[in-house]
């Protein structure tokens, strides 16, 4: 008799943590779909007319936040993507004098760089990603208002012919295509799975963890400074304030998007599709609404808090390294 | 008939699904010593726990001498006459033996807010002379003092103010036999003054000799309280398996050669404060044991194999020249490990079943491109776990919902999967019952036919003695004797040169 109701009881909570994880994985999707259409009367389908407008914001957030995906995907943090995006952004600018094509590589080297510099100093020198991360927003930010001082810089006028619909939407697809494959069907992907659900086992399942750490924020600094150039294409220069809190934007996207935030092996690649599409949505739907900035910080903040609420999975959120 | 003194009514605790306690009711007498048996994860150390604070209590009660109690920490548990002796360490570091001994009733020493430091000295000092422990001094740092006799200040701690109850949880598997004769002294002493003693071993003899009541648990249930007197190891073992333990439990052979090939060669080496020169071959085909206390450095002698260890010295050499200094490179030639820290070093324990048996086959899972099926890895994943028989819904389950038997069964699947010659078994049957215990010892046995080379580390000298081909001895770092596979071989013998 004991044992029946072990063996229900049982069964029930894995029901419970089943109907939970389908909620988590749906709830961005509903949450997405509801807000289009809730906008989409408010503003008596304005926000369907100004789609394009909407849409074009939509690209340079989606890229940068797979490569932070990436990052949080095996347990770490990364708020030194704004300033990454500002540095990458002045170099695309410098070299949009000279090539295009050098700029796009000039671009995603110096975002590479920087990455290489948080990966040193989380992974050779052990200390906390989000402490290195926010230690070189600030650094970096000081680079950009440096180099920013006089003027904006500005890219050469070639720029302006990429800034069509098709070219942007085309590198997004090209780049989410190929994260997706890598993360969904590769050892690589797995790996980030399994440092995220427990490190030091996957070190012991023969994962080389502190090179794969330190290769991820490179890549995630090459991905934003790739994004760099979809943003100059956009804005056709950089100024003191480029990329200026785009890290806060990934995080609450991401966040947004269902992604939990220690990682491991819950997420899904889903949330940075979704993630990104319902941050943007959000946004320009408050703006159209008639809400000044200051109320959408505020606004922004409080539906943050509600979703890290949410989606956290307390038993793990310890390990956020 | 004697008083009761403790009422244990219908306790329950669980830990997420897992219920380690379930409705359990019995009594205590005053003056016994009360034995608490049953296999690992039966429910003993939870019970106990709960009593004296450590776990809070789901549904039940405890009514010590007529009244609930219900104590939310140790110190609160010591102040209604409960006390608890742990099996690691209970003693803190950087602390006085005398701060040690009064840790969290200062209050008895503390005047105007200010703590008089020599009446505490004082104190403590009488009472180290009470026990016997002269060479044991209250002003010391108890960093000065080894394992045993920090387990001496322990036992002061415990009992210096009379506790009605004193639970001692594995004490004595951690002590040598000088230890444990100073500790039956002081139960004895316990159970003269009228008060109780609980106590948790795995040591049947011990057990027979040294309680007057049994208790058993299975699966966090009360199955039957008995008088030791009455019993015989064999009824025990009935009891806490509940049916007869039958057919081959360790392997049979005796005097089985040894092959002279050697496939692993360990030369020199040295883990700065784990393990000092250290050298041994293992050969084709033997089940190398090694045994020794638990600081003894013998659980880093299977890091420094499979290249986990930091900052090791010395080499470690297969058979065709290849060197091993990191993990990546031992799982490549064919080198497996299991951690005696199951949850953190051998399990991914937030992943899947399936996910935690293909980590380390991914590369020859992957096609000419790289790409990974999520059927060929499920195909995989489903047919070693089928192999190892882990219980299980699907292999999609997550393993943090697994018993320790059950992930540790997911771990050998993984490198069963893996094919892996050499086998290092770090406490491999740690924390898992009897029936998984035998599948183990089986899966083992099977693999050494196959031409498979084990290097099994254990603190349970019994499996050991069941197991091995040779037995190597470790003793503060170093090795200290080799013993070979005989039927005469017993305990003692390994004892006498571990401590």
């Amino acid at each position: 008799m004991a044992n029946n109701t072990k063996t229900l009881s049982k069964k029930e909570e894995m029901a419970k943590a089943a109907r939970m994880n389908t909620l988590r994985m749906l709830l961005p999707i509903i949450g997405l779909v509801a807000i289009l259409i809730l906008f989409n009367v408010l503003t008596n389908g304005g926000m369907w007319n100004s789609r394009s407008l909407i849409l074009s914001q939509v690209y340079v957030l989606m890229i940068s936040s797979m490569g932070v995906f990436f990052i949080m995907t095996m347990g770490g943090l990364d708020f030194s993507q704004g300033s990454i995006m500002g540095i990458a952004s002045i170099v695309v600018c410098y070299l949009s004098q000279y090539n295009i094509i050098l700029a796009i590589f000039g671009g995603m080297a110096a975002g590479a760089l920087i990455g290489a510099f948080n990966g040193f100093f989380y992974v050779n020198r052990k200390i906390k990603s989000f402490i290195v991360t926010i230690c070189s927003m600030f650094l970096f930010r000081g680079f950009i208002k440096y180099l920013t001082s006089e003027s904006p810089i500005a890219a050469s006028m070639k720029v302006y012919d990429y800034d069509t619909t098709a070219v942007k939407m085309t590198c997004t697809v090209i780049i989410l295509v190929i994260g997706f494959i890598v993360f969904r069907y590769t050892k690589f992907g797995m790996h980030l799975k399994a440092i995220g659900a427990g490190e030091k086992a996957a070190m012991f399942a023969g994962i080389r963890t502190d090179r794969m750490k330190f290769l991820i924020y490179v890549l995630a600094g090459a991905i934003t400074g790739f994004a760099a150039f979809i943003n100059i294409v956009k804005n056709g220069s950089a100024t003191a304030n480029v990329g200026n809190q785009l890290e806060t934007q990934i995080l609450i996207a991401l966040v947004l998007g269902g992604m939990p935030i220690s990682g491991g092996a819950k997420v899904r690649f889903m949330n940075v599709v979704v993630g990104s599409l319902l941050y943007v949505v959000l946004k320009n739907g408050l703006t159209m609404m008639g809400l000044t900035p200051q109320a959408m910080q505020l606004i922004q903040g409080i539906i943050f808090l509600i979703f890290v609420a949410v989606f956290a999975d307390r038993q793990s959120l310890k390990v956020i390294k | 008939m004697s008083e009761v003194r403790l009422q244990v009514q219908n306790l329950s605790k669980s830990f997420g699904i897992t219920r380690a306690v379930r409705d359990v009711s019995f009594n205590i007498n005053k003056g016994e010593v009360h034995a608490l048996i049953g296999e690992n994860g039966s429910g003993k150390s939870t019970l106990t726990n709960m009593l004296c604070g450590i776990h809070t209590i789901d549904s039940g009660k405890f009514i010590l001498d007529g009244k609930e109690v219900h104590p939310k920490n140790q110190v609160e548990a010591n102040n209604e006459g409960i006390s608890i002796i742990v099996q690691e360490l209970g003693t803190l570091d950087g602390l006085t033996v005398a701060e040690n001994i009064f840790l969290g009733h200062e209050d008895m020493f503390v005047k105007n807010g200010i703590k008089n430091t020599n009446a505490m000295n004082r104190k403590a000092n009488e009472l180290l002379q009470q026990y016997g422990f002269e060479r044991i001094k209250a002003q010391n740092q108890i960093d000065d003092y080894n394992f045993e006799d920090r387990k001496l200040v322990e036992i002061v701690k415990a009992t210096y103010f009379h506790p009605k109850i004193v639970v001692i949880d594995e004490t004595t598997t951690a002590l040598s036999q000088e230890g444990r004769e100073e500790l039956y002294k002081h139960m004895n002493r316990i159970r003269e003054e009228g008060n109780t003693v609980i106590f948790i071993s795995h040591d049947l003899p011990e057990i027979l000799d040294k309680s007057d009541t049994i208790t058993v648990l299975r699966d966090g249930v009360y199955i039957d309280t008995v008088k030791s007197a009455d019993m015989t190891e064999d009824d025990l073992k009935k009891l806490m398996v509940g049916r007869e333990v039958t057919g081959a439990y360790y392997r049979a052979d005796y005097g089985t050669p040894i092959s002279d090939e050697v496939v692993l060669s360990v030369k020199n080496v040295t883990v700065p404060g784990l393990i000092e020169d250290v050298s041994f071959d293992l050969h084709q085909g033997e089940i190398l044991g090694f045994g020794g206390l638990s600081e003894s450095g013998m659980h880093e002698i299977g890091k420094a194999v499979f290249g986990a260890s930091y900052d090791r010295q010395g080499t470690v050499t297969l058979a065709n020249g290849t060197q091993i200094n990191d993990i990546p490179t031992a799982i490549k030639n064919s080198i497996a490990y299991t951690s005696k820290d199951r949850d953190n070093e051998s399990i991914v324990i937030n992943q899947s079943i399936g996910d935690n048996i293909v980590l380390p086959s991914l590369g020859e899972l992957s096609n000419k491109f790289g790409l990974l099926s999520d059927k060929k890895l499920k195909t995989f994943a489903d047919k070693f776990a089928a192999q190892m028989s882990v219980k299980m819904q699907n292999v999609g389950q997550f393993v943090s919902d697994l018993s320790g038997g059950n992930k540790q069964k997911v771990v050998l699947a993984r490198w069963i999967g893996k094919d892996s010659n050499i086998v290092v078994l770090d406490s491999p049957t740690r924390g898992i019952d009897i029936k998984v215990k035998q599948d183990i010892y089986q899966l083992m046995d099977h693999m050494r036919q196959n031409g498979k080379s084990i290097i099994m580390i254990s603190e349970e000298l019994m499996e050991l003695i069941g197991m091995c081909d040779r037995i190597i001895i470790m003793k503060d770092g170093k090795l200290n004797g080799e013993l070979l596979r005989s039927e005469e071989m017993d305990e003692n013998l390994l004892i006498s040169k571990m401590v």
